[in-house]
C-alpha cells in the first residue's frame, strides 16, 4: 500500500490548502443558505417595495394604488429615472409603476397606458405586471356610462379563495427541508469544484515526469498503482464530503427529525462517487495545472448552472435541462428536489449516478493504460 | 533592446504552454457559453401543462377546461388525496372553490391566481363578455433579462483579473529558491527588473486579448447587448487586468509554497470574490450589500461588476471615480509590496 500511503502524505501536507478551501466554500454555502425561503416560489408571496409616481393623480391611478398597497410596501419618489433605476439597482425597491397625466384616457382607450420599471433580479417582482393588468381589465369590464368605479373593483378584488395544504409525514416545504434542499444542492457546485481542485494539486506530484518513469519500471503492476491512487483519493473525498455533511449537522442539527435525512446522505454519497470518478479521469487526461484548474471551475460551475444549483430547475428551458441530463448532477439535484417516501422512490437516479461514475472510471483506467504504453 | 527581447522570449513561452492558452482564451469562452445556455429559457418560465383535479360537478370545471395551461379531470372527493399525494395531480378545486394542495410551488400558485381571478370577476358582477382579458397595458420599461445580465457582468470582470496567472507564472521564472529556471536566469546579465516587466507586459496583452475576444464573441455571436459604453467599460477591464496581474505577482512572491498551490490560492480567491459579486446567484450579492456593505465596496470584483453594469445598463456614471481609485489603490500598494519582498535578493544556497 505504499502508493495508498505516499498519496495520504501528500494529501497531508497540503492540508492547511485543502482545509482552507473548504472552510471558505463552507463559508459560501452559509451565505447561499441565508434567505433559502424567499427563493421558494409559495402561497405567502413577498411583500415588495413599490415606488408610484403619480402624474395623473385620478380616482383610477388612486385606486390602483390603494389595490396595490394591500399587498406590498408603497414607497414615494421623485420622477427621475435615474434616481428610479440607481433605487432599484440597489435593491432598495423592487419595482417602480410611472403613472402618466393621460392615464385614464389610455385606459379607456386599451392603449398602453403607464410604465412599470421592475427588478428582473426578483422573480417575484413579475407578478405586479399580472396585478396592475388584472386591475385595468376589472376597471374596464365595471366601468358605467364611462366612468371608472374604484370601489366595486377594489371590493371585487378583496375575494380570494381557500388554500388547504394536505398534511404529510413530511412535508417537503418547511423551512428546515427547503434549507438542507439548498444546502445539498449547493455541495453539487462545491463538491465538483474541491474534487477536481484538490485532488488535481495532489496528482500533480504524481505526475513529475522522473517519478512517472520509475513507476513504469517498478515491479508495481499498472492495476494495483491505479487502485491504491483511487483508494487514497476515495479516502480524501469521504473527508471533504463528511466535512460538509458534518456542517449541515452542525447548523441545522435540531432540525434533522423534519427532514428525510437518510435521502441526503446517500444521495451526496452516491454523487460524491461520480465525481470522483470523473476526477480520476480528468487526471488521467491532463497534467496541465490550467486545464485542472479549468475544468475544475467551469465543470463544478457550469453543471451548477444547468441542473437547477444556482437557478431553479422550473426557470431553465427544455434545451437546457436537455444538456444536463448528460451530467450526474442533474440527477443528484433531482433527488433532493424530490420528496420521497422510501429510498426506492429514487432508486432510478441513484443507479444513473453510479453508471456515470463506473464510465468515467473505466475511461480513466483507458486513458491511463494509453498512457503507460506510450 | 533587452525588454524587446524579453517580451518576444516570453510570448514564444506562454503561447508553448497550451494547457496555459487553453485557461486564457477558451476558458473565458466556455463558461460564458454554459451561462448563455443556461439562461436562454430562463426570460420566460416555461410552464408545463399543470394537472389539476376537479371536484364532480364542479360548475366552472368548463370555465378550467378553457384554459390552455391546466389539464382538467374529474376526481371524486377521495380519490383526490391519494393523487396529490403520488403528484399526479397538483391541485385539487372542490365544488365551493377551495383548493387543496400538497405543497406549495410554482403550479399551486398558478393554479390559486387563476381561481382567485375566476372568483372576483363573478364578484364584480359584469357578463364575462365585458372583460378584455387580451389587453396588455403596461409599457414594459426595463432592460430584459436585467438580472441575468449582472451575471455576465460579474463573469466579466472575473475574467478580467485572469491576469493573476501570468503574475504567478512570471514570479516563478525570477525566484532562484524556487525553480530551476529562475536559477540559471539568476546567473545570467538578465535584469530581473526587464525580465518582471516584460512578463508584466505579456500577460497584459495575453489576457487583454483574451476579454476582447470574449466581447466579441458576447456581443456579435451571442447578440447580448452588454456593452453600451465602450470607453468606461474598457477603462474597468484594463484596472481589472491591471489588478490580476499585481495580486498574482503578490500571490507568487508573499509565499515559498510550489506553483501548483499558487494557482489554486489564485483561483480560490478569484471564485469568491465573483461569487461575492453575484456570480453564484444575486441573492449572495444582496445578502453581502445588506450586511457587510463595506465588503461590497472593497471586493475589487464587486467594484468592477457594479460599474459595468452602472455605466452600460443603467447611463449612470456617478461615482464612477470611486471605483477608479480603489482599484489604483490596490494597483499601487500589491506593486509596492510585491517590490519589497522582490528586492535584493541573494542566495548562498539554493
Amino acid at each position: 500500500m505504499i502508493v495508498y500511503k505516499y498519496f495520504l502524505k501528500t494529501a497531508l501536507r497540503h492540508k492547511m490548502i485543502i482545509l482552507s478551501y473548504a472552510v471558505i466554500f463552507f463559508m459560501l454555502s452559509i451565505i447561499n443558505g441565508i434567505d433559502t425561503e424567499n427563493k421558494e416560489i409559495t402561497f405567502d408571496e413577498t411583500k415588495l417595495d413599490i415606488a408610484i409616481v403619480d402624474d395623473s393623480n385620478t380616482d383610477l391611478s388612486r385606486g390602483l394604488k390603494n389595490y396595490l398597497d394591500e399587498n406590498n410596501n408603497i414607497v414615494n419618489l421623485k420622477n427621475d429615472i435615474k434616481e428610479i433605476k440607481e433605487q432599484i439597482f440597489l435593491q432598495q425597491i423592487d419595482a417602480a409603476i410611472i403613472i402618466p397625466s393621460d392615464f385614464e384616457e389610455n385606459v379607456k382607450g386599451k392603449q398602453k397606458s403607464l410604465e412599470v420599471i421592475k427588478d428582473d433580479r426578483k422573480i417575484s417582482s413579475i407578478q405586479i405586471e399580472n396585478e396592475i393588468n388584472k386591475y385595468l381589465i376589472f376597471a374596464n369590464a365595471s366601468k358605467v356610462s364611462g366612468e371608472f368605479k374604484t370601489e366595486t373593483i377594489n371590493n371585487a378584488l378583496k375575494e380570494n379563495i381557500n388554500v388547504e395544504i394536505l398534511e404529510k409525514s413530511s412535508d417537503v416545504n418547511n423551512s428546515a427541508n427547503i434549507w438542507f434542499k439548498y444546502y445539498f444542492n449547493f455541495t453539487a457546485y462545491i463538491i465538483t469544484a474541491i474534487y477536481i481542485a484538490v485532488m488535481g494539486l495532489i496528482m500533480t506530484e504524481f505526475k513529475d515526469e522522473k517519478l512517472e518513469n520509475r513507476t513504469k519500471i517498478s515491479s508495481k503492476k499498472f492495476l494495483n498503482y491505479n487502485k491504491e491512487m483511487y483508494l487514497g483519493q476515495i479516502t480524501l473525498g469521504v473527508i471533504i464530503t463528511g466535512l460538509f455533511v458534518i456542517g449541515s449537522i452542525v447548523l441545522k442539527g435540531q432540525h434533522l427529525e423534519e427532514v428525510n435525512f437518510t435521502k441526503y446522505i446517500v444521495n451526496v454519497s452516491i454523487f460524491s462517487f461520480a465525481i470522483l470518478c470523473l476526477t480520476f479521469l480528468i487526471n488521467n487526461l491532463t497534467k496541465s495545472r490550467f486545464i485542472i484548474n479549468g475544468l475544475s471551475t467551469v465543470l463544478s460551475l457550469g453543471t451548477a448552472f444547468i441542473s437547477g444549483v444556482m437557478v431553479p430547475v422550473e426557470y431553465l428551458s427544455e434545451k437546457v435541462i436537455t444538456i444536463a441530463k448528460f451530467f450526474p448532477t442533474y440527477y443528484y439535484i433531482k433527488i433532493n428536489n424530490m420528496d420521497i417516501s422510501s429510498l426506492s422512490d429514487i432508486r432510478y437516479e441513484l443507479i444513473i449516478q453510479i453508471l456515470f461514475g463506473v464510465a468515467f472510471l473505466l475511461l480513466g483506467v483507458y486513458f491511463s493504460k494509453v498512457k503507460q504504453k506510450a | 533592446m533587452d525588454l524587446y527581447r524579453n517580451i518576444i522570449y516570453q510570448a514564444k513561452n506562454s503561447f508553448r504552454d497550451k494547457g496555459f492558452l487553453f485557461w486564457s482564451l477558451l476558458y473565458p469562452i466556455i463558461m460564458v457559453t454554459f451561462f448563455y445556455i443556461a439562461f436562454s429559457g430562463i426570460t420566460n418560465v416555461n410552464l408545463e401543462k399543470i394537472n389539476v383535479g376537479v371536484e364532480e360537478d364542479s360548475n366552472i370545471k368548463s370555465i378550467l377546461q378553457n384554459i390552455e395551461i391546466l389539464n382538467v379531470e374529474e376526481i371524486s372527493d377521495r380519490e383526490s388525496k391519494e393523487k396529490l399525494e403520488k403528484e399526479e395531480i397538483d391541485g385539487f378545486i372542490k365544488k365551493d372553490l377551495s383548493l387543496i394542495v400538497n405543497d406549495s410551488g410554482l403550479n399551486q400558485t398558478v393554479i390559486k391566481s387563476i381561481l382567485d381571478q375566476i372568483v372576483q370577476t363573478s364578484a364584480l358582477g359584469k357578463p364575462i363578455e365585458e372583460f378584455d382579458f387580451q389587453v396588455d397595458y403596461i409599457n414594459d420599461k426595463d432592460q430584459k433579462e436585467n438580472g441575468i445580465l449582472v451575471i455576465f457582468y460579474s463573469l466579466i470582470a472575473m475574467v478580467s483579473t485572469y491576469g493573476i496567472y501570468s503574475g504567478i507564472e512570471v514570479v516563478h521564472y525570477i525566484q532562484s529558491n524556487l525553480s530551476e529556471v529562475a536559477a540559471r536566469i539568476n546567473t545570467t546579465p538578465i535584469k530581473k527588473k526587464t525580465f518582471l516587466l516584460a512578463g508584466i507586459i505579456v500577460g497584459l496583452i495575453l489576457n487583454f486579448t483574451s476579454n476582447i475576444i470574449l466581447f466579441i464573441v458576447i456581443e456579435l455571436i451571442m447578440k447580448l447587448d452588454l456593452i453600451t459604453n465602450i470607453g468606461y467599460s474598457l477603462i474597468f477591464i484594463i484596472l481589472g487586468n491591471l489588478f490580476g496581474i499585481v495580486f498574482g505577482i503578490f500571490i507568487g512572491v508573499s509565499n515559498n509554497k510550489n506553483i501548483n498551490v499558487k494557482t489554486m490560492i489564485a483561483i480560490t480567491f478569484t471564485v469568491i470574490l465573483s461569487g461575492l459579486s453575484g456570480l453564484f446567484n444575486t441573492n449572495i450579492k444582496i445578502m453581502i450589500e445588506k450586511y457587510v456593505p463595506i465588503l461590497a465596496k472593497i471586493n475589487p470584483i464587486a467594484v468592477i461588476t457594479n460599474n459595468l453594469y452602472k455605466v452600460n445598463l443603467l447611463n449612470n456614471t456617478d461615482g464612477i471615480f470611486e471605483g477608479i481609485i480603489i482599484l489604483l489603490a490596490y494597483f499601487l500598494i500589491l506593486s509596492l509590496i510585491s517590490l519589497v519582498f522582490l528586492r535584493r535578493r541573494q542566495y548562498d544556497s539554493i
